[in-house]
């Protein structure tokens, strides 16, 4: 197979495709091409893995720049959400402005099912730290999170079917409006007809928490119930690492499959992946309803970490925000994707403040640097946009897309 | 109209076709049959390409029935007339640029539940056109106008038709690249594939095919077989450029 030459080191064995620097000592470099290729391609995502799975271990060893381990949940839930974004927008092409819906349809499915809302009712099904009486749906949060993937994914759908007929402008004006009406419905939704659906803007609050049951904790030792152990965040970390995970396998083996490939047959030309007969509804519909079902998981695992669903943290701006995570990443590629969110969350949730505080302490002047985020983020677009416009690592497609120009133009609208 | 042997494969009936508001399709008719290239010639705008995209669903007529081999399918949509064996190799080509040409000759197979015989195919292409071989890794985009229609056909057989649209083939290529092209629609025909061909390129397409149509303004104005037509001549005058 020919890959692209890349060659930095001088020697004419020099893997391509690696990154060997020429720093690193001729028989280092030597023995490492001897290894076999899987070791050599899993080498750096196996250390990355490791690296974080015992970043709780380490985390307070650290220098105050680096995130808590809670800090760390919540970045890996909006990085799970970007990757979702990702298989909407990257693979697909379908600019999507509402995928704050979808969060917010998990983070609903998880306070329905996982809480003391419906009173008329008491149901409980391997719900762990809250009392057998309890009134309320409770149902194991693991369960949930399969539950309230798909019910958004069902979500998704029912948005995809009308919408998706739309190109490009008119796709991301619809998407919009639904990202909107989904807030103000549960907003709104304390009273439909006299019936309290979302306990309008108070949220739904204490949302139950995941964990192993008694009966785990007193066989080998983890924590019954994760809201109420002593290493919670560590806990809460851990599961929400391996959610990503998944999402990150799934998102990577979705792309190399028959369905990815189509994805990226329309992204490049919708009219001529219709005629060779790709079913363009079908396969978008797809699209909208795997990246809806990450963002639905991922939606409702935040809302069991946070013990809660606010109608206020599904605004307009969350959207652009993990648009923006897919965009400085690199469209399409699910490691800078991952990156990116990554890079923006932390920014989002420690970074702007701290960055604030040491600026503040060396002008002797207190500025309030997270009250200008999305100012920092739109220059962080813009300046990407202008430098490095394919993201910080680009899907291989895509470089050659942008460096080439996009022809996107279309007479008639394709129907199928 | 001399009677051709073979059964009819593909048969228009009076359709018309709209977009929007505008009437492109004024009823027209044609039939294509076993063994044969069909050509669909005509000036800007007189409905050649519209006739294609109401044939393979990407624009479905208004009025009028289209037949494939026996079954109706003007209402069927694009998808499913790609798998019931109609291909075709688009105007303007629309090739996946930044595919490589494998790629594309993948995206090609699309529809086709038998993927066993993939390989074979990709063969039988790269055999038609060996400077597809040579390129098979390249992108698509960065070829030469006539490799990418090249690739075009190529991707267009890789759904094994039984029935191939071709739209302007010739559309801005080289004369040798002309040549090139219509030698090997030629040879896809010989092979057992049925072809309507849209072309501007009046003069070769009658050359290459058996019978052919005359589209102005949305009707079938002229009709028979290519030899009468390229003597006819009001085609002479209009089309060929000659007298």
């Amino acid at each position: 197979m020919k890959l692209p030459t890349r060659m930095r080191g001088s020697g004419p064995d020099a893997h391509p495709g690696e990154d060997t620097g020429g720093w690193v000592p001729a028989g280092v470099r030597e023995s490492w091409q001897q290894l076999p290729e899987p070791v050599r391609r899993l080498a750096l995502p196996l250390a990355l893995v490791a690296l974080a799975f015992f970043y709780p271990k380490y985390a307070e060893s650290l220098p105050g720049a680096f995130p808590g381990v809670g800090t760390l949940v919540i970045m890996i839930v909006y990085t799970m959400m970007a990757v979702g974004l990702n298989i909407v927008v990257g693979y697909a092409g379908l600019l999507d402005l509402g995928y704050v819906a979808f969060y917010a349809a998990g983070a609903y499915t998880a306070a329905w099912f996982a809480s003391l809302q419906f009173e008329q009712v008491s149901f409980h099904f391997g719900s762990v730290g809250i009392s057998q009486e309890a009134v309320g749906i409770h149902i194991s949060v693991w369960l949930i999170l399969l539950i309230a993937g798909a019910f958004t994914a069902i979500a998704g759908i029912l948005i995809g079917l009308p919408t998706l007929r739309l190109r490009g402008d008119y796709l991301a004006i619809v998407t919009l409006g639904f990202g909107e009406i989904i807030p103000q419905f549960v907003r709104n939704g304390d009273n439909i007809f006299g019936f309290d659906l979302t306990h309008g803007t108070f949220g739904i609050s204490p949302i139950d928490s995941p964990g192993f049951g008694t009966t785990l904790e007193d066989a080998i030792g983890v924590p019954a119930s994760f809201q109420q152990s002593f290493d919670r965040a560590q806990w809460f970390y851990w599961a929400a690492l391996a959610l990503l995970l998944v999402t990150v396998f799934c998102s990577v083996r979705l792309r190399d499959s028959r369905l990815g490939r189509a994805w990226i047959a329309i992204r490049e030309d919708e009219t001529a992946a219709a005629a060779m007969g790709i079913p363009l509804m079908r396969t978008k519909t797809w699209a909208y309803a795997i990246g809806a079902f990450f963002g639905g998981i991922a939606g409702a695992y935040y809302a069991t970490f946070k013990s809660g669903a606010f109608p206020s943290d599904f605004f307009f701006n969350f959207s652009v925000f993990l648009l923006c995570m897919v965009i400085l990443g690199g469209m399409g590629s699910v490691w800078g994707v991952v990156l990116g969110g990554l890079v923006l969350s932390y920014l989002d949730q420690e970074g702007l403040a701290k960055l604030g505080n040491s600026v503040s302490e060396v002008i002797g002047r207190q500025i309030d640097v997270p009250k200008y985020n999305f100012g920092v983020y739109g220059l962080i677009i813009v300046l990407m946009m202008l430098f490095r416009p394919t993201g910080l690592i680009p899907e291989r497609r895509r470089k050659k897309e942008l460096a080439e120009g996009v022809h996107d133009e279309s007479l008639y609208d394709a129907s199928a | 109209m001399a009677e051709q042997s073979g059964n009819v494969v593909l048969s228009l009936e009076d359709v018309h076709t709209y977009y929007g508001s505008i009437h492109a399709l004024k009823g027209v008719s044609l039939e294509v049959r076993e063994g044969e290239i069909v050509t669909l010639i005509g000036a800007n705008g007189a409905g050649k390409s519209t006739t294609l995209r109401s044939i393979n669903g990407l624009n479905h007529p208004r009025e009028g029935a289209i037949r494939f081999q026996g079954r109706e399918i003007t209402k069927d949509p694009a998808h499913a007339i790609v798998k019931s064996g109609i291909a075709q190799s688009p105007e303007g080509r629309r090739l996946f640029p930044r595919m490589s040409v494998l790629e594309n000759l993948e995206m090609g197979a699309f529809q086709r539940e038998d993927r066993t015989t993939f390989k074979e195919d990709v063969d039988r292409v790269f055999e038609l056109f060996p400077r597809l071989a040579e390129r098979r890794n390249q992108k698509a985009g960065t070829m030469s106008g006539g490799e990418q229609q090249m690739c075009a056909i190529g991707r267009a057989l890789m759904a094994r038709p039984k029935l191939l649209l071709l739209d302007e083939p010739s559309m801005g290529l080289a004369p040798i690249f002309v040549e090139k092209i219509f030698e090997i629609v030629r040879e896809i025909n010989a092979q057992g594939t049925p072809i309507l061909l849209v072309e501007q390129n009046a003069l070769m397409a009658l050359d290459a095919a058996s019978r052919g149509y005359v589209l102005e303004t949305g009707r079938i104005a002229l009709e028979g077989p290519a030899k009468d037509l390229r003597e006819n001549e009001q085609v002479r005058k209009t089309y060929l450029g000659e007298g």
